[in-house]
């Protein structure tokens, strides 16, 4: 099989080993990885501060950059999300339509594509580590929301912990951080306090923005943890290494 | 009330730095949701339930303006009457006529969100009523002078020690345990119910068929609101109207159980025209004003028409992170949480709430909790689209002139990466030319550090294959 990575632009310029960890994963389980050249943002910042001209035109490219059939995985929900709006932003006689509509329906969050995937059950990964999950509120109402709690299950020596509400906002939501930073950093506060209760090795999610919003305030609060996408825990395990993170 | 809504961002800031708030917020919202999901668990075809309940809001919906005619037939025929309002200021100028005319010197009333819409209470007072809010919570707020905070649970950023206090300054009563509280405010209200001239109460559904009126409550308050006053006044929005009882035992399996847990409220009214020769109680004279407000704008708009169909069992507040944090006070009117910031957004003026719809992580939890399943974020989305006039910031215009343009966007990153990958000065900058909040964010998270990207990285591990 071939599947096409779709790498949010976080993940691109500020997360690349979580992106690297995919293809890893991918490739093991003997999917061929494709990175589409041309990859920027797939316009979710537009679309949720209002601007839907800017939504349309970034989608739009996006239709053109994963023009190729195959599936498109990305590591995050939320982005993933977007790619499954744009059936909404091009209205049904529009070319663009069409194209949206198909382009919805083969984009998949990375684990709900793995735990797809024949032999996934069986990726031989081994790590002893305590993981703190942080559910995240974007992988919400997506199939295969509870894909990176199997994922995790399956590697061995791996202790899976859940804070007291795995699936609570951070209080990242994009803009929402910048115009209610106040209340947002109350929220931030609260995940990791609960997250700090359970004394993990690593903070663990299926979500980049999550993973930068919850691991800043770690940092400002002089209790940093490593903050890894649940790609990068699977890909560690399949190699059998020690990684550098741990 | 006075509208705040401008302020929601300052308010909100400051309702984040009251850490009494914040604990009195958490456990009451706790509370909710635990007893919630109880009720639930234990509901068998859960999701069945909330269907049909769908079902009966969105076909009344459907059908508005026949089934309201209907009911103003079939209440007028039971020997209600019926009065239309186009505005907050005509329904308040109907119910002061009303409470002139019988005299009314003192009023007792039911919780109601739609008197607090129209801010009633101020207008009776200025005709020299006496008016008294009878529901506990309710009665609490009106002692302490405020708004609700919680479209349920009017007093639920107040604690125990408030209600002592606030009962001692205000009523000369002295109690301590919660039941003794409760105790003093019943005997207070009782003598008002005795002695009141005419009762007011909101609506939560009206039945087109019989013209009836349903009330849900817990405190027996409105039972006796209703009851005892010789005269009933009943102010609904236009949109509380369903078809008949079939639709309203469809919403009742839900209601209660999204609002408190429970399986059924205690009290559940049904209240058909005025007493009859014969009876022995209820009130000789009822009216039934209905109320537009703004609504059949919303109504004749397919995006946001959803937003009607709520039942205002308050679930979504309870589990909105945002609304856990600030409490409904800084939402700045009466109507709070996810499903305020919309009805705010869509019943006042433009100009007044233009930070309602950004108020919002877009986290789904509220959407996820409806059991009438309003997509709350997604009509928060439609609203900041309007709000943008379709165009963005000036910042995120440009990030998005850069994203059409992947040479530019990689030199703009690749720029950035090499004055200041940490990013902790860039996000300062920013601010300084306006970018408000980033550098909020930056003080109080450490910015994600620029790295070689992993585009760079793969073609150098594949230059690396080929290479070996």
């Amino acid at each position: 099989m071939r599947a096409h990575l779709f790498i949010p632009c976080l993940v691109e310029d500020c997360q690349p080993e979580a992106a690297e960890a995919v293809a890893e994963v991918l490739e093991r389980l003997d999917v061929e990885v494709r990175h589409p050249a041309g990859q920027t943002c797939c316009g979710q910042l537009a679309y949720k501060t209002g601007d839907i001209k800017n939504a349309r035109r970034l989608a739009a490219r996006y239709l053109d950059v994963f023009a190729e059939p195959g599936p498109v995985v990305c590591p995050s929900g939320s982005c993933v999300k977007m790619v499954h709006t744009y059936p909404e932003l091009f209205a049904p006689g529009e070319p663009e339509h069409a194209r949206a509509v198909d382009l919805a329906a083969r984009t998949f969050e990375f684990c709900a594509f793995v735990v797809g995937l024949p032999g996934w059950a069986d990726i031989g990964a081994r790590l002893d580590i305590r993981v703190c999950y942080h559910g995240s509120c974007q992988l919400q109402g997506l199939p295969g929301v509870d894909a990176p709690r199997e994922l995790l299950r399956g590697v061995r020596g791996l202790t899976l912990l859940e804070a007291e509400r795995p699936d609570r906002c951070c209080g990242f939501g994009g803009v929402f951080s910048l115009q209610f930073s106040a209340v947002s950093e109350a929220l931030a506060e609260d995940k990791c306090r609960e997250i700090l209760a359970l004394d993990p090795d690593v903070l663990v999610s299926a979500e980049p923005s999550c993973l930068m919003n919850i691991s800043g305030r770690l940092a400002r609060l002089g209790r940093p943890l490593p903050a890894l996408h649940v790609a990068q825990v699977l890909a560690a395990g399949m190699r059998k290494e020690t990684p550098s993170w741990k | 009330m006075e509208v705040n809504t401008k302020n929601f961002r300052g308010l909100s800031e400051s309702a984040c730095a009251d850490v009494k708030l914040r604990a009195v917020l958490d456990h009451a919202t706790r509370h909710f949701q635990h007893n919630r999901q109880a009720s639930m668990d234990a509901l068998p075809h859960r999701e069945e339930h909330f269907a049909r309940a769908r079902a009966a809001r969105f076909s009344a919906l459907a059908h508005l303006p026949d089934l309201l005619e209907e009911l103003e037939r079939n209440a007028t025929a039971a020997g209600t009457t019926v009065h239309w309002a186009a505005d907050a200021e005509q329904a308040r100028s109907i119910v002061v006529d009303i409470a002139k005319a019988a005299n009314a010197k003192v009023i007792v009333k039911g919780k109601s969100m739609i008197t607090e819409e129209i801010g009633l209470n101020p207008a009776l007072e200025a005709m020299g009523a006496e008016v008294w809010e009878t529901d506990l919570g309710e009665f609490i707020v009106q002692l302490a002078g405020e708004p609700p905070s919680h479209i349920i649970a009017p007093a639920l950023h107040k604690s125990r020690e408030d209600v002592v206090k606030l009962f001692a300054e205000k009523l000369g009563l002295h109690g301590e345990a919660i039941p003794e509280l409760t105790m003093l405010a019943r005997r207070a209200l009782r003598e008002k119910f005795l002695s009141a001239d005419m009762g007011i109460t909101g609506v939560n559904m009206a039945v087109a068929k019989t013209g009836s009126v349903v009330l849900v409550e817990n405190e027996g308050n409105i039972r006796m609101s209703t009851t005892c006053p010789p005269v009933h006044v009943a102010v609904m929005s236009i949109e509380k109207v369903v078809a008949d009882f079939d639709a309203v035992a469809d919403v009742l399996r839900v209601l209660p159980r999204s609002t408190t847990g429970q399986r059924m409220s205690s009290y559940v009214s049904v209240l058909t025209g005025p007493r009859l020769e014969g009876e022995t109680d209820g009130a000789r004279e009822t009216h039934l004003v209905i109320l537009d407000n703004g609504r059949s704008r919303v109504l004749a708009d397919p995006e946001l028409r959803e937003t009607l169909a709520c039942v205002r069992c308050g679930a979504c507040l309870n589990v909105c992170p945002v609304y856990q944090t600030i409490g409904g006070h800084a939402y700045g009117w009466i109507y709070p949480g996810p499903i305020g910031a919309l009805l705010s957004t869509l019943l006042l003026p433009a100009g007044q709430t233009r930070d309602l719809p950004y108020g919002c992580t877009l986290c789904g939890a509220c959407h996820r909790t409806c059991p009438l399943s309003i997509n709350h974020p997604k009509a928060l989305l439609a609203l900041r689209a309007r709000a943008a006039g379709g165009r963005g910031t000036l910042a995120g215009r440009t990030h998005s002139l850069l994203a059409r343009h992947p040479l530019a966007y990689r030199l703009a990153v690749g720029a950035a990466r090499a004055v200041d990958p940490q990013l902790e000065k860039l996000p300062r900058l920013i601010s300084l030319a306006g970018g408000s909040g980033v550098a909020q964010f930056v003080a109080s998270r450490r910015p994600p550090e620029l790295k070689k990207s992993f585009s760079a990285r793969r073609r150098a591990a594949q230059a690396n294959k080929e290479r070996s």
